[in-house]
């Protein structure tokens, strides 16, 4: 009986490791994605501070290309977009993973209180 | 860009400490642990940032409307460089970041050194805010834990003597 309530333990031990590397792997994506959003939100703000005839370039591979600022201003509003829903769906992924966390950890205290019955009934 | 976001609410963090028990403390200590070193290399990071914010802004400086025509070594590796001529010196073009660059003149671009140094010291100063808390706080878990194992040594003292 206990060896058997052990593989079991053993067995969610090695889920619950798992979900908790998944969950690291989550929140480190996320807070890239932070990062991108906050890196884009600063080239915003200065785009929107130039002048309405300021050359802009973007860096494609190593050459600059000039840009309409309007396109600019755009695209960035888009990428940023992008990057909200983005961070939306990762926060989903987030809670989803805390929450299969959370109900693991309670069979893992179940498992090793029914374990710690038997033996003290042993 | 890293603006500081910590995870938890500020409003749930009043825990009694002297109510978990040893495992708990472990767990949060190394948790804090863990806060203090992205700390650590966030501000890192952000020295590294600054410098160079403050190295451009200084480079800025150096381009005068005297300097017109003057001739310059112009980096081409790290380890090759070509004569130019400076032809402009009105405007300079500024990597504002995710791969855009704009134009400014001579005062925008000072501005714009100026402010971001602004910006990442300030980020500077509320990540310090920060880990000054946090330290202590890790001191209080780190005074929880040695008292807990001076009272559970104790016990066990007592409880083999008697």
């Amino acid at each position: 009986m206990a060896a058997e309530i052990q593989k079991k333990l053993q067995k969610e031990l090695d889920v619950f490791n798992s979900l908790q590397k998944e969950y690291h792997k989550a929140v480190a994506q996320k807070q890239q994605l932070d990062g991108q959003l906050n890196e884009n939100k600063a080239v915003k703000e200065e785009l929107m501070l130039l002048k309405k005839d300021s050359e802009v370039y973007k860096l494609i591979g190593p050459v600059l290309v000039k840009q309409d600022l309007e396109d600019a201003r755009q695209n960035v509003a888009k990428r940023m977009e992008y990057i909200s829903k983005e961070i939306k769906r990762a926060d989903g992924h987030i809670s989803a993973l805390e929450n299969k966390q959370e109900a693991i950890q309670e069979n893992v205290n179940k498992l090793k209180n029914d374990l710690g019955n038997l033996k003290i009934g042993a | 860009m890293a603006t500081v976001s910590t995870a938890p609410a500020p409003g749930m963090h009043q825990i009694d400490l002297s109510k978990l028990n040893l495992n708990q403390l472990a767990q949060l200590k190394q948790q804090l642990d863990q806060e203090l070193n992205v700390f650590q290399d966030s501000l890192q990071t952000l020295k590294i940032a600054q410098r160079k914010f403050v190295e451009s802004g200084e480079s800025v400086e150096k381009i005068k409307p005297e300097t017109k025509g003057r001739s310059i070594m112009v980096p081409l590796t790290g380890s090759m460089y070509v004569p130019g001529t400076i032809a402009d010196t009105d405007n300079v073009i500024i990597d504002v970041g995710t791969g855009y660059y704009a134009q400014k003149d001579i005062e925008g671009a000072k501005d714009y050194f100026k402010r971001k140094v602004k910006f990442v010291t300030e980020q500077m100063e509320k990540i310090q805010v920060l880990g000054i808390e946090k330290t202590k706080v890790r001191e209080a878990i780190c005074m929880m834990i040695e008292m807990k194992l001076q009272a559970q040594a104790q016990a066990q003292k007592a409880s083999t003597s008697s």
